[in-house]
């Protein structure tokens, strides 16, 4: 069964979300929460099957789907994505547990355990195409969940989310049959498989513009400023479980795929291009975080200070050495926590008061203390405090950058200082003071089908917090191939020279492109 | 000696824990006893880690566990107890036993109570690990721990809006300082290669003196946050929001002098920048007197006391930063002492007068609280720098120190502060103790504190008094880390005129200030005096116009900057550009839609339209591909 646990992973929700639809009404809820447990015990076995000391690809699985053109069904994990997986699993079992009264719960559980397939093949997906597919599959539930679930604008909302991201992904899909085509010039064969691409090595000219096709499909998912304002619509339109899950997964698709396609891909590209992506990155920091000061409504609060937060994210990944890529993605997983888990905050008081203005609340601290402190502590998790799991994945991103840019770093930093400005703000908007609205004088403070939800994750706020280890290692050992390879795979000087050299078990990557590396090694002389 | 260690760091972890249990439940007088005890093991074990330490001279160096490793980075939770650590220890764990004690009576009345003695006792933990940790990024747990716990503890009555806007100031103010603080430690990170104290140390020698300089500057932009250093001081006066046992506590013995723990902990690093140290003691001495004229005229027992804090740590950085490391923690010991039990004492003296904190209301109260009274008095006497309470070992030695090192213009700013702190200090006593009593005008009764708070206090009171005495086996110890400069004046006469010179100095400020503030025409003010009318009063009693600079061309600034990146470039131009382009698409389909009318003429009409232009367009591609040699060698010959 180890041997296809991946397949199990992604299939097993789909399956059980068709079977779903036979289940009666009143059962579906303990059906739905079955099937998510099931998931999540299932993503806990991978883990603890998994081989930390390996840095390369684990459980991989490998059948053609069309032999002429090389697309097989490959998946496969390593340290970088193994966590996000069990963190989407996770998701969907608290999300689902702790859903509240809506209507069609029934279709909601349904989507929800379909969503949770697409996840878990993006991120274990080894092949373009089938990467590509879960990739766009994973839209679908989303827009089903928004526009049917969400507030007054969902339509709008969601045909933007819907557009606004398949847009970018076609631009990726382009790139994604071009990289092929110099697959199969170089080699002879085609190949879309992740692996395959890594051997090749491209003059920088073509990586340069890979890179810019791949780039408008991650930018636009992640969302990297200016792409970014399909985001607030989305989540200011969902309901508490679908910003749940956008916030704390589907975002992590765009970082993710930063990770596992440009960086190993395009190395050269990555350094060509890191002072612009990073700019971009501070512009995010900044500018999002002071928008986000500038929000009435607390949800838009939390959904700009993610587009911020992911500005660490990617400056993290394009520090391009292991400290800041191992950052990174811990700080995936941190701020999917983090995030996810301010949404249900969010989510608990709109479903007590269906406002999310701020000047509607004031004064909560004294009539929901434990409302109020599971509140404070995703506050503080949110802003960085050590000790918490956000921490460790910005003290590692910004750390890593320091090495390529002290200015730049300088002014990233700010986000420690801007985080805090409006997360306090809004803390102190709706916790403290006196009482003035009658309606909020009695409301019952968090309920235990919200604790199912919050504890768990106050829990991992803080352990991960104080002990990172457990999740730093793999994720370490496999950056660091992915870094070695770079470094060996890159062509120009200046990229010699960012990538660090940190080939201690790493394999030499073997030259498998003759013609464009032969072109390249001209240019780079 | 390992048990100790961690007894004395995780104590008051398990009291806050035990503490917050009771978090959401009544008030409970067990919630605030069980801590305290646990304070008093965490101070008994650190006591016995100090015995261990003078004695035997070997430090206790432990490391618990991994927390980060990244790529080269390895970060452990390692502690350790050497002779600075366990100087500070002392401190902390002596100071807030006697503060947790003493909160149990003054939280009495309070409903948040058990919450109150979670957030101590969480502070000391974070104080702890903050002077424990054998590196930096230990010290930045502590760091912001300290941090955090301010803010909750300034914040704690969260009804009141100016309690919570001065939580959050502090936070904000200190987060600024920090990220100084984060740059030097990823200074310390690349060049180093470790965050380990012992080693980091021990690389920088061979460091080029500009990166040592950046790596020193930094870490003092994260001291000038915790330690409220010009210009992020403002948030320590309206700290004083918070109870007064956390006042007491947080803002005057322990997390503000943190700033001036790490530049003595870092005191190989700031060796080898001495222009940097320089700026440091200028700064200091700036400070001082800076912090000391607001302290001149304010109406508020509080925040007069919080500038003399503010003043005072100026007087230790001035001391760190001209190498005089030793000084500046014995004055920072000292200090922590008599400054916490002026706080206690103000703190009596505001629940003896319902919260009032004009000490002009106030007046002759030393008939009613003798104790609080005797205590405040000596604290005052000690602050001033009278032999032989403590702080005139402490504070001449930093005199001398800017003499000795022939700083004549810090010393003699650092003179005149001394001048003027007994001034104010005095002010505050004559007028809350002496005089007429004001305070029957406002309907007040005043009453004494508990037995139990006034004998909580009396350790501080003692070591005010006394902790001169442990100079030179203070010296001894921490000389063992910090370099042993002792500074002596060269001829003893210098030295006798200096001395009996400050000294006389400092009682004639005193006497005046007795004088001035005993007399029975002292009436409250009230806006019409010739003094309060004059511009120096108007600038000092409004703070150098500082906090409203700040309110005005910053906070404001920093809103409005933001309201317009919402509403003008976010929604205007960023996301109305992406709406714009959908809506060419859309509307270009609309446009269109005639086309497709169904009415037959129309389409044809529209048919041989587009067969046109495909055959033309055929046409055209076809002669371009026949000449395209011509057409190249001409497009070359424009250049393009």
């Amino acid at each position: 069964m180890l041997d296809h646990i991946l397949s199990i992973l992604i299939f097993f929700p789909a399956l059980a979300a068709v079977f779903g639809f036979a289940v009666n009404k009143n059962s579906i809820r303990s059906y739905g929460v079955a099937v998510a447990t099931i998931e999540f015990v299932l993503a806990l076995w991978l883990w603890f099957a998994f081989d930390s000391n390996v840095s390369g690809m684990q459980f991989m699985e490998h059948i053609p789907l069309v032999k002429t053109f090389g697309i097989n069904y490959i998946v496969g994990v390593d340290g970088i994505s193994l966590f996000i997986i069990i963190l989407s699993a996770f998701f969907t079992m608290i999300g689902i547990a702790s859903l509240g009264e809506i209507k069609d719960i029934k279709n909601m559980i349904v989507t929800l355990l379909f969503l949770q397939m697409t996840m878990a093949g993006v991120f274990a997906a080894l092949d373009a195409i089938v990467f590509y597919l879960f990739w766009e599959l994973s839209l679908v539930p989303m827009l089903y969940i928004i526009g049917a679930w969400g507030g007054p604008l969902r339509i709008y909302a969601s045909v933007k989310f819907f557009l606004y991201t398949f847009t970018g992904s076609l631009v990726m899909l382009v790139g994604m049959l071009f990289m092929a085509y110099f697959y199969y010039q170089a080699t002879g064969e085609w190949s879309f498989a992740i692996l395959d691409w890594y051997r090749l090595i491209l003059p920088e000219s073509f990586q340069l513009w890979l890179f810019a096709a791949f780039f408008m499909g991650f930018a636009i998912k992640v969302p990297m400023f200016p792409f970014h304002t399909w985001l607030p619509y989305a989540h200011g339109q969902a309901p508490t479980i679908g910003s749940v899950i956008l916030a704390a997964i589907l975002l992590k698709m765009g970082t993710y795929a930063f990770i596992r396609f440009s960086l190993p891909l395009f190395p050269d590209a990555s350094v060509y291009f890191m002072y612009p992506i990073a700019v971009l990155a501070i512009i995010m920091i900044i500018y999002t975080a002071m928008v986000a000061y500038a929000q009435k409504d607390i949800k838009q609060v939390v959904a700009y200070s993610s587009v911020s937060h992911m500005g660490v994210i990617i400056l993290g990944t394009f520090a391009l050495n292991v400290e800041g890529i191992t950052g990174s993605i811990f700080l995936m997983i941190a701020h999917g926590v983090v995030s996810g888990a301010l949404f249900f905050l969010v989510g608990v008081i709109y479903d007590r008061r269906h406002t999310k203005y701020m000047s509607e609340f004031g004064g909560l601290a004294s009539v929901m203390p434990r409302y109020a402190t599971i509140f404070g502590i995703m506050l503080m998790a949110s802003v960085g405090l050590p000790l918490t799991i956000n921490f460790v994945g910005e003290f590692l991103s910004l750390l890593g950058f320091y090495k390529q840019s002290h200015i730049l770093t300088l002014l990233a930093g700010t986000a420690i200082i801007v985080g805090a400005i409006y997360m306090l703000a809004a803390y102190k908007k709706m916790f403290f003071g006196v009482i003035t609205k009658e309606e909020n004088r009695n409301l019952p403070d968090v309920n235990k089908r919200e604790l199912i939800a919050l504890i768990p994750l106050t829990i991992i706020t803080i352990w991960l917090g104080v002990y990172p280890k457990v999740l730093l290692g793999p994720i370490n050992t496999s950056v660091e191939a992915v870094v070695g390879m770079m470094h060996e795979k890159s062509l120009t000087q200046e990229a010699k020279s960012r990538i660090p050299n940190v080939t201690k078990d790493v394999e030499v990557v073997t030259n498998l492109a003759e013609n464009p590396a032969e072109n390249s090694q001209e240019e780079a002389h | 000696m390992e048990l100790f260690l961690y007894t004395a760091l995780f104590s008051p972890l398990v009291g806050s824990l035990f503490a917050a249990f009771f978090g959401a439940s009544k008030k409970t007088k067990i919630a605030g006893i069980v801590p305290s005890a646990l304070l008093g093991i965490s101070l008994i074990s650190s006591f016995i880690l100090l015995i261990s330490v003078l004695t035997t001279k070997e430090t206790v160096h432990v490391e618990m566990m991994t927390w980060m490793a990244a790529g080269d980075l390895y970060i452990p939770f390692g502690f350790v107890v050497d002779q600075v650590s366990v100087t500070m220890m002392m401190v902390v764990t002596l100071v807030s036993t006697v503060v947790h004690v003493y909160a149990i009576g003054y939280m009495d009345h309070d409903k948040g109570f058990n919450r109150f003695f979670s957030y101590l006792s969480a502070f000391v933990f974070s104080m702890m690990v903050l002077v424990m940790s054998d590196n930096f990024a230990g010290l930045f747990i502590g760091w912001e721990g300290v941090g955090l716990c301010s803010w909750l503890l300034i914040g704690f009555w969260y009804h009141k809006e100016s309690a919570t806007w001065a939580a959050n100031e502090a936070f904000i103010m200190n987060r600024i300082a920090d990220l100084g603080m984060l740059i030097g430690i990823f200074l310390v990170y690349w060049n180093t290669g470790t965050l380990q104290y012992e080693q980091a140390f021990a690389a920088m020698p061979s460091l080029e003196i500009d990166v040592l300089t950046w790596i020193g500057i930094f870490l003092f932009i994260g001291a000038m946050g915790k330690s409220a250093q010009f210009p992020l001081h403002t948030w320590l006066a309206d700290a004083m929001e918070g109870p007064t046992p956390v006042s007491a506590l947080i803002h005057a013995a322990t997390m503000v002098t943190a700033g001036v723990y790490l530049v003595v902990r870092a005191s190989p690093l700031y060796d080898l920048i001495p222009s940097v140290g320089l700026f440091i003691a200028s700064l200091g001495a700036f400070v001082a007197l800076f912090a000391a004229s607001m302290a001149l005229v304010n109406r508020d027992m509080k925040r007069v006391i919080a500038y003399s804090t503010l003043s005072q740590l100026g007087y230790m950085f001035a001391a760190a930063g001209l190498g005089a490391y030793w000084v500046a923690l014995f004055h920072l010991m000292a200090h922590a002492f008599f400054k916490a039990l002026l706080f206690l004492g103000a703190g009596n003296v505001m629940h003896a007068m319902d919260s009032e904190l004009d000490p002009f209301k106030m007046g002759g109260l030393r008939k009613v609280m003798k104790g609080t009274f005797v205590m405040m008095t000596l604290a005052s006497v000690a602050l001033a720098g009278i032999f032989p309470l403590a702080g005139f070992f402490s504070k001449d030695l930093i005199l001398e120190v800017a003499f000795v090192e022939n700083h004549y213009i810090i010393y003699s700013v650092l003179l005149f502060t001394a001048g003027l702190t007994a001034f104010y200090s005095f002010r505050l006593v004559a007028l809350i103790f002496h005089g007429e009593e004001r305070y029957k005008l406002f309907g007040i009764h005043p009453h004494e504190a508990y037995k139990f708070m006034l004998i909580a206090m009396s350790p501080l009171l003692l070591l005010a008094i006394i902790a001169g005495s442990f100079k030179m086996t203070y010296f001894e110890m921490v000389t063992q880390l910090l370099p042993a400069t002792e500074y002596h004046v060269h001829s003893s006469l210098t030295y006798w005129i200096m001395t009996i010179g400050t000294q006389l100095f400092v009682g004639l400020a005193i006497l005046y200030a007795y004088k001035k503030y005993t007399s029975r025409d002292i009436k409250v003010p009230d806006g019409t005096s010739k003094m309060e009318n004059s511009f120096g009063y108007k600038l000092l009693i409004n703070q150098y116009y500082i906090p409203r600079f700040y309110e005005e061309y910053i906070v404001k600034a920093y809103r409005e900057l933001s309201d317009i990146f919402w509403t003008k470039i976010d929604q205007k131009i960023v996301d109305a550009t992406v709406d714009g382009i959908a809506n060419v698409f859309y509307q270009t389909g609309e446009r269109t839609r005639v086309m497709q009318s169904g009415n037959l003429s129309t389409m044809l009409k529209w048919m041989v339209a587009g067969t046109v232009t495909l055959l033309s367009l055929a046409v055209a591609f076809g002669l371009a591909a026949r000449y395209s040699g011509e057409i190249k060698t001409f497009l070359s010959g424009l250049g393009v």
